[in-house]
């Protein structure tokens, strides 16, 4: 069982390493096009900053939580899109007949769909979560870090890109029915990153339980965030409810990774 | 002898949603779908011992393709029961594919923008090789498929019969005990498709892989296969020799001739558009026109090709002839038009 998860852990280090070795072939193409998702997340995120002139408080936020909070949010998304990328492109898996290939190998079928792909070009939504990050540091001087801070961000970072991961299983799996309804998981994948880029308060109770024990990505970043900076959390959760946020995000991935194998087994008897 | 793939009454039928046209019929589709059932395999049974090469035949949609997905267990039976090296494969699809090799002559499997050797060395951490089995099997077949040449170019730079080569070896650095190639030679050159042909029989001999092929090329057939199965609408029309299936149906041969220009323009057609040629001898008959060409089908056992060629010289001024050996999709079509169905089981 151990022995079969570290072939799996490390057959994937060897898919992604193909992969990243594929795409260096292209240095300029892949230079240009981080540069370019750079400079346009980046712009989406001075334009957010920009919002702060006419509103320097939202809801008990300032400019410098916002920047925190929706730089953690691109972390988990850039992650999750640059790891997903072979989940994100399923439908094409699926009608170049590829998935009978995956079938066809002695390896666990998620492992072979998310080792299809690693988007390198999309580190720049991750550079400019760094950024982010950074600015948000410069306009929060007075922010005390501790160990439990640290592990709260890390853990969230991680949780949100997990979850992130899931929400295109999801999607994944309604391509085993029909490939021309991929649109209906993505209002969910960038609707929730980009809701989430703004505090939860302004959001109904109804749109908060959503995205907190629905589809958990607030544990990715929103709760972390609330943590960090000392507020208090939605629904009045206890603080120590952040660390809880690889539970969330581990439970989602289950009930997603269930779906998906009720997906597997649908194409296996229907074949399309 | 052991027997590699045992099928026993084999059925697979399709449930397919039928679209509506239009907005509101898409919407109709979804919430009320017409369902038209398709049987994809039609109660088809199947032996095949260790080491035997077959070729599986059919024109396209005919259910090859699904009957190998079955056999591979990639996808489930309706009714039938299968066991492919032993193992069922519905139940045990992983540790199955350990024993299966496959290359569908469209797709690759390679990583299109790294060196052939990196895709071989991946391979092995997919199908568990030990690393000493790997060398031994990555020297005898870049030996055998004269890899080294192009080991280390990038797969999108491969040459089509170059790649195919490639795609075998990646195949078979496992040392599967089945083998399924999918039109191995499409697109090949005459000599590229000889030396795939070649390795093939030499794996056959010397591995004892057993190798089952579909293909749309009669050669690959004649030179590899002893043994053929036709199958069309899911049902198996044939299984036996590819000589025995020549001299039952294949019988009737084609003689195209082109006119001379002159002599095209004195002929006379009837209502069919097929020109009239007095006298033809018993068992020619003319099947098609097009301009000055003309295709004759003619029974060897009636006349000889040689006679008819001298036939029709005789009478009139030919600018070419050639011969065309009928088809496979012909016979095919033959044999199910004609209602003959072989298979006895």
């Amino acid at each position: 069982m151990f022995n079969s998860f570290a072939h799996d852990l490390s057959l994937y280090g060897r898919l992604i390493l193909m992969q990243i070795r594929a795409q260096a072939q292209y240095k300029l193409n892949l230079t240009l096009d981080i540069f370019c998702s750079f400079t346009v997340t980046v712009l989406e995120f001075i334009a957010m900053l920009l919002f702060f002139i006419a509103f320097p408080n939202v809801l008990g936020w300032n400019i410098g939580e916002v920047a925190l909070l929706t730089s953690i949010i691109s972390l988990c998304f850039g992650l999750a899109e640059m790891a997903g990328a072979g989940v994100e492109n399923f439908a094409e898996t699926i009608s170049h007949g590829e998935f009978d290939r995956v079938l066809l190998r002695p390896v666990n079928v998620v492992i072979q769909v998310i080792g299809s792909d690693f988007r390198l070009r999309r580190m720049g939504r991750i550079l400019q979560g760094l950024l982010g990050f950074g600015v948000a540091l410069y306009l929060l001087p007075g922010l005390q870090w501790t160990i439990g801070k640290f592990l709260a961000l890390a853990l969230g970072i991680a949780s949100g890109m997990l979850i992130f991961i899931a929400i295109l299983f999801l999607g994944a799996t309604i391509c085993f029915w029909t490939i021309e309804a991929t649109e209906l998981i993505n209002s969910l994948y960038y609707g929730a990153r980009t809701m989430l880029g703004y505090p939860m308060t302004i959001y109904n109770r109804g749109l908060q339980g959503l995205f907190l024990f629905v589809v958990p990505v607030a544990f990715g970043s929103y709760l972390p965030t609330c943590y960090i900076l000392g507020k208090t959390l939605p629904f009045d959760l206890p603080q120590g409810v952040v660390f809880a946020s690889p539970f969330a995000a581990c439970a989602f991935a289950l009930i997603a990774g269930l779906i998906w194998s009720f997906g597997v087994r649908h194409y296996q008897s229907s074949g399309s | 002898m052991t027997a590699m793939i045992e099928v026993d009454s084999l059925n697979k039928t399709f449930r397919i949603a039928k679209r509506r046209a239009g907005m509101l019929g898409g919407l109709r589709s979804v919430v009320n779908p017409e369902i038209r059932t398709v049987q994809a395999v039609d109660d088809l049974s199947l032996h095949v011992d260790q080491g035997e090469m077959i070729g599986l035949v059919g024109p396209n949609g005919a259910g090859k393709s699904t009957t190998m997905k079955m056999l591979a267990g990639i996808l489930v039976p309706t009714s039938g029961t299968i066991r492919v090296a032993g193992l069922v494969p519905t139940l045990q699809r992983r540790q199955l594919a350990a024993h299966i090799g496959a290359v569908f002559g469209q797709r690759t499997q390679l990583w299109w923008d790294l060196p052939l050797i990196d895709s071989l060395h991946l391979l092995r951490h997919l199908y568990r090789v030990s690393q000493e089995r790997h060398r031994h099997n990555l020297q005898r077949l870049s030996q055998l498929l004269d890899l080294d040449e192009f080991l280390d170019t990038p797969v999108r730079q491969l040459s089509l019969g170059q790649r195919m080569r490639g795609d075998l070896a990646a195949a078979l650095l496992h040392d599967p005990k089945l083998l399924y190639l999918d039109e191995p030679t499409i697109g090949l050159d005459v000599v590229a498709k000889a030396r795939i042909r070649e390795f093939l029989l030499a794996l056959n001999a010397e591995q004892g892989t057993t190798v089952l092929l579909t293909t749309h090329d009669m050669d690959d057939i004649e030179t590899l296969c002893p043994r053929m199965i036709i199958i069309d609408h899911g049902r198996k029309l044939y299984d036996g020799t590819v000589s025995s299936i020549r001299e039952q149906f294949g019988s009737e041969r084609t003689l195209m001739v082109v006119l001379n220009d002159a002599e095209h323009a004195e002929l006379t057609y009837d209502a069919k558009g097929l020109p009239h040629l007095h006298d033809l001898p018993t068992g020619v008959h003319v099947v098609k026109a097009e301009g000055p060409r003309l295709w004759l089908s003619f029974k060897e056992s009636a006349l000889l090709s040689y006679e008819l060629v001298a036939w029709l010289g005789a009478r009139y001024r030919l600018r070419d002839v050639a011969f065309q050996e009928p088809e496979i999709e012909d016979t095919i079509r033959r044999i199910y038009e004609e209602g003959l169905l072989l298979s006895e089981r």
